[in-house]
């Protein structure tokens, strides 16, 4: 009775999440998240400019396609922050910082390119992250000492990407 | 001085589901000092708002240390020492989703 209270409620009001997870040491890393997530960034991209390319331009269609086009953007950049970030505090430990000393400014990299591609509609910004992220993959990659291979999407944009050669 | 929250995550199961409410206060005069067992819901730099369980108290450090209850729960050491200032307030009433099988 109260609970169900509480639940109306809620869906009105939206009370705080607490969080109890975060912590079971699942052990499944894998930047392959972040990689599709970055690319889709970029896919958002070429089709807003497609769009502003297109006869639809100034009209409402036009004007609801482009703010679902951002969004899905803003999102997967975000997201794709957010699985760099889980890999680099959950994942990488001191010894891995000292085999690939580069990680910390790769990693803070990819964050201020997850950032640009949200602020801007650039294609630069958005492949120079997809770049990063790759190589944030191919060290990770190292890490486990699985081999890498370097192969087009097969779906648009069909960047090449890092795929781990299993 | 009460708030209401949802919880999410696996950690403090079985007790604690995905989808219940707790009921949690600040106020020490009416529910009394956090101690070693309650459940505490606290805001963390790295996780958010989380819900856990005191572990230990280090009352000189003005520090706790929490743990959760489910077996593949990491211990504290992940989580880190929590400032009592970050407490948000203990656990003082759990509103258990009624779709919960146990």
């Amino acid at each position: 009775m109260i609970y169900k209270l509480i639940l109306s409620v809620d869906k009105y009001l939206s009370f705080p999440v607490a969080k109890a997870h975060c912590d079971i040491p699942c052990g499944i890393y894998d930047p392959a998240p972040a990689q599709i997530d970055a690319l889709t960034v970029v896919r958002m991209m070429d089709l807003m400019a497609a769009l502003e390319q297109g006869e639809e331009k100034g009209k409402l269609e036009y004007h609801n396609t482009l703010s679902r086009y951002i969004t899905v953007k803003e999102e997967h950049a975000e997201k794709a922050k957010h699985e760099i970030r889980v890999i680099w505090g959950d994942y990488i430990k001191d010894t891995h910082l000292e085999k690939y000393p580069e990680l910390p400014g790769l990693v803070h990299k990819i964050m201020q390119l997850g950032s640009k591609s949200r602020q801007t509609s650039d294609r630069e910004h958005g492949l120079a992250f997809i770049d990063a992220i790759n190589q944030f993959a191919e060290v990770f990659w190292a890490t486990k000492n699985v081999k890498i291979k370097k192969a087009k999407a097969p779906y648009a944009p069909g960047l090449e990407m890092v795929y781990p050669d299993l | 001085m009460v708030k209401i929250i949802k919880v999410t995550g696996e950690s403090l199961s079985p007790f604690f589901l995905p989808g219940d409410y707790v009921l949690i206060g600040k106020c020490s005069y009416l529910f009394g000092p956090v101690s070693k067992g309650d459940i505490v819901v606290f805001t963390h730099p790295s996780y958010g708002l989380m819900i856990k369980e005191v572990d230990k108290i280090n009352a000189e450090l003005q520090q706790i240390h929490v743990k959760g209850s489910h077996p593949f729960s990491v211990e504290s050491a992940q989580i880190g020492p929590i400032p009592t200032a970050d407490i948000l307030g203990k656990v003082v009433w759990h509103f258990k989703n009624l779709n919960r099988t146990n």
